[in-house]
C-alpha cells in the first residue's frame, strides 16, 4: 500500500466560510503529523475522514474503504482519540474502555479482557476503577487513548493527544504511539501544535491553512537545510558568539536564544570555532548537523496562505 | 502497575454486526440508571399499585363461583369511573356483578386500563422525569456522542439505543404488572377457558404500552437533548404534564354546562391540551373501551406527529453537535 489515505477535491463549508477547500491529500504509512493554526480545518478533516461531518465534495479511499461511502465500516478500522473533553459520565474508567470495544463489535467478555490489555499498557493502573468524572486532565487523555486502541485498529487518529500532560507523561505517551508504529505496524495521524511532539515521533508532515495543504512532506526533507552547515548550542550570548564568527570570516546566523548556524565549514576542521570561543569567552555546549526549522516551516507554510 | 504487563497485543476476532451495536448504549444507558438507589425503590413502590388490580381481578374471577365475594367486587365496579368506561364502552355496568362470566373481558380490560391510565401513568411521568434529563444532556455537555458515534453507529441509533433505556423502564412500569395481572387473572378463574375469551388482553397491553412508550420517549428526549442542563429538561419534563393538565382541566370546566354531579361521557373536545388525557384516551380505545361513536381520529393524529417531533428533534441536535 503506497498511502493509507487518499482524498481528492475534498471541500467543506459551514455556511459562507470554506473549513476545507479543494484538499488534496495523501498520507503515507507510519506516523504522520498534521499541523495547522487554530481554525485551518484540522478537526473538520479528522470528522470528515471519519464521516462525521458530511462533505460537500470530494472523493478517496482511506485503508481500503471507499471514501465517503464506506464511512460506517471504516470506523471499525480506526481509533480516534478526539481533542475534546469527552467522557461518559456515571461509568468507571474500565467500565468506559470496554463500552467503545463493544461498540466495535467486541464481544462483552472480550472486551473486558481487552479493555484491562490496553488500559495496562495506556499505564492505567487502579484508577481504572473510578468513576471518569473524577479523573484528571492528564488521565482522561490516557482513558481516551486506551478506549482509541481497544479495538486493535490498524490506524490512529490522535488530535492533541498529549494536552494537559506533564512533561514525563508526555515522553512516555509519544513513546507508546512509536512503539505502536514501530513495533505493531499501526498507522497514526497525529494533530497538534507542539512541534517538539511531531520532531519526536512524526515520519511525516502536512500542514492545513485556511482549509487548505500547505505543505505535504517527510519529515527528513522539510528539515534538510537548503545549504549544509552546523547548529552549535552556546551556553549564553548566542547573539556576541555569532557577531564574533562573522567578524573571523565564518558566515553564522542566530537561529535561537541559545542557537547559531553555521555555513560553509562543511567536512572543515571546527577548530576555527574553538579558537573564537575560547577568545570570545562563549561556551559551546553542543554541535548538531544543521536541519531547518519546523517552527520556521510552520510560519513560513502559515504565512504564504 | 500490573503484576504481568503484556505489552500491547494485536486482536484477532469475531465482531458483532454492526447492525447491532445500539445494543450497547441501550445497555450501558440501562446499567447507568440502574445503579440510582432512589429509581428502584421509586420502581418497587410504582409496582405496588399493581397489587389492587391483582387482587381486584382475582377477587372477580373468585366471585363468579363464590357470589358471596361480589360485594368486595363492587366497590370497584361501581365507581363513578367505571361507570362512564362502560357508558362509552356501551356496557351495562351492573351486568358486571350480576353475570360475571359474560362481563370477564370488559372487567379484566377495565382493571387493565385502570392500573394503566392511573397509577402506572402516574409513574411512569415520575420514572421518566428522574431519568430521561440525563440521557441525552449528560452526554452533550461531556460531549459523550462524540465516543459513541467515532463508532460505527449512527446519530439515529444512537438515539434510538437511548429511547430503549426508556422503553425498558416503562416496560418494568406499565407492561410486566398488566401481563402480570392477566397471568392472575387466567390462575384465579374458575374456568380454565378464561383464555379463550381474554386472549386480546395480551396484545392489547403491549399496544397500550407502544401508545404510551413511543410519544412520552420522545418528548423526554427531545427535552433531554436541547439542553445541556438536565434540571432543565427535567422542569421541561414535567411542565409539559402539568400545563396539559391543569389547561385541559381549565378549558374543561368553562366548557361544561351541565348539573355539577352530571359527568359527560362524551370525550371533551379540549382533550388535545393535556397528554395525559389524550394518553388515556388512546388506551382507552386500544383495550376496547370506546364504542364506535366516541372514536376519534385527532389523538391518534396528534401521537403521531408528537413522537416525529420528538424523535426528530432529539436527531436533529445530536447530528448538529458534531459540526460544532
Amino acid at each position: 500500500m503506497n498511502s493509507i489515505i487518499e482524498l481528492a477535491h475534498v471541500s467543506k463549508r459551514y455556511g459562507t466560510r470554506a473549513a476545507l477547500h479543494d484538499v488534496e491529500l495523501n498520507i503515507p504509512p507510519g506516523i504522520t503529523g498534521l499541523l495547522g493554526p487554530n481554525g485551518s480545518g484540522k478537526s473538520t478533516l479528522i470528522k470528515a475522514i471519519l464521516g462525521l461531518v458530511k462533505i460537500d465534495s470530494g472523493t478517496g479511499r482511506v485503508l481500503d474503504f471507499k471514501w465517503p461511502e464506506q464511512t460506517r465500516a471504516l470506523r471499525d478500522k480506526i481509533g480516534y482519540l478526539p481533542e475534546d473533553d469527552c467522557y461518559i459520565q456515571g461509568l468507571q474508567g474500565i467500565e468506559s474502555i470496554q463500552m467503545m470495544a463493544r461498540l466495535s463489535g467486541l464481544p462483552k467478555l472480550e472486551a473486558l479482557r481487552r479493555s484491562h490489555e490496553v488500559a495496562d499498557f495506556c499505564d492505567i493502573g487502579q484508577e481504572r476503577y473510578r468513576n471518569v468524572e473524577t479523573y484528571s486532565t492528564g488521565m482522561r487523555q490516557k482513558l481516551k487513548f486506551a478506549q482509541a486502541l481497544v479495538h486493535d485498529p490498524p490506524l490512529v487518529i490522535l488530535d492533541e493527544p498529549t494536552t494537559g500532560l506533564d512533561p514525563a507523561q508526555r515522553d512516555e505517551f509519544l513513546d507508546r504511539i512509536a512503539v505502536l508504529a514501530m513495533e505493531k505496524g499501526k498507522h497514526v495521524i497525529l494533530s497538534t501544535h507542539i512541534l517538539h511532539d511531531v520532531r519526536r515521533i512524526c515520519d511525516h508532515i502536512i500542514i492545513l491553512a485556511e482549509g487548505r495543504v500547505c505543505v505535504s512532506d517527510s519529515l527528513a526533507n522539510l528539515q534538510r537545510p537548503i545549504e549544509a552547515g552546523i547548529q552549535v548550542g552556546v551556553i549564553s550570548d548566542a547573539e556576541r558568539f555569532a557577531v564574533g564568527l562573522t567578524e573571523r570570516g565564518i558566515r553564522a546566523e542566530v537561529t535561537s536564544a541559545q542557537y547559531v548556524k553555521i555555513s560553509g565549514l562543511d567536512g572543515q576542521p571546527l577548530d576555527p570555532l574553538w579558537k573564537a570561543s575560547v577568545e570570545l569567552g562563549v561556551v559551546i555546549q553542543r554541535i548538531d548537523e544543521a536541519r531547518n526549522s519546523l517552527e520556521q516551516t510552520f510560519l513560513d507554510a502559515v504565512r504564504a496562505s | 502497575m500490573p503484576i504481568l504487563d503484556v505489552g500491547y497485543r494485536t486482536w484477532e476476532g469475531r465482531r458483532t454486526p454492526a447492525f447491532a451495536r445500539w445494543f450497547v448504549v441501550a445497555g450501558t444507558g440501562i446499567s447507568l440508571v440502574w445503579r440510582g438507589t432512589w429509581l428502584r425503590r421509586l420502581l418497587i413502590f410504582i409496582c405496588l399499585p399493581s397489587l389492587v388490580a391483582l387482587a381486584a381481578v382475582a377477587i372477580f374471577e373468585q366471585s363468579i363461583s363464590d357470589p358471596s365475594m361480589r360485594p368486595m367486587a363492587s366497590g370497584f365496579f361501581m365507581s363513578p369511573n367505571a361507570r362512564i368506561t362502560a357508558a362509552r364502552a356501551g356496557v351495562d355496568i351492573s351486568n358486571v356483578l350480576q353475570n360475571p362470566e359474560e362481563m370477564r373481558h370488559f372487567a379484566w380490560s377495565y382493571i387493565l386500563l385502570a392500573l394503566f391510565r392511573y397509577p402506572q401513568a402516574i409513574g411512569m411521568i415520575l420514572v421518566i422525569g428522574l431519568v430521561s434529563p440525563r440521557l441525552i444532556s449528560y452526554d452533550l455537555r461531556s460531549r459523550g456522542y462524540l465516543l459513541y458515534l467515532s463508532r460505527p453507529l449512527t446519530a439515529s441509533e444512537y438515539v434510538l439505543g437511548k429511547a430503549c433505556v426508556l422503553f425498558f423502564l416503562l416496560a418494568l412500569v406499565t407492561t410486566i404488572p398488566a401481563l402480570i395481572v392477566y397471568v392472575t387473572g387466567l390462575l384465579f378463574s374458575p374456568n380454565p377457558w378464561a383464555i379463550a375469551e381474554t386472549w386480546d388482553l395480551p396484545i392489547r397491553i403491549l399496544s397500550a404500552t407502544v401508545v404510551l412508550v413511543i410519544p412520552t420517549s420522545a418528548v423526554a428526549l427531545a427535552f433531554s437533548s436541547l439542553t445541556q442542563e438536565s434540571r432543565y429538561a427535567g422542569f421541561a419534563w414535567f411542565a409539559f404534564w402539568v400545563v396539559g393538565a391543569v389547561t385541559y382541566q381549565a378549558l374543561w370546566l368553562a366548557d361544561r354546562d351541565g348539573p355539577w354531579d352530571e359527568v359527560s361521557i362524551e370525550p371533551s373536545r379540549w382533550l388535545l391540551f393535556s397528554p395525559y388525557e389524550t394518553l388515556g384516551h388512546l388506551q382507552q380505545e386500544v383495550f376496547g373501551l370506546v364504542g364506535p361513536d366516541y372514536q376519534r381520529i385527532s389523538p391518534w393524529v396528534a401521537c403521531v406527529v408528537v413522537s416525529i417531533l420528538g424523535y426528530g428533534v432529539a436527531y436533529w441536535r445530536v447530528s448538529r453537535m458534531l459540526k460544532a
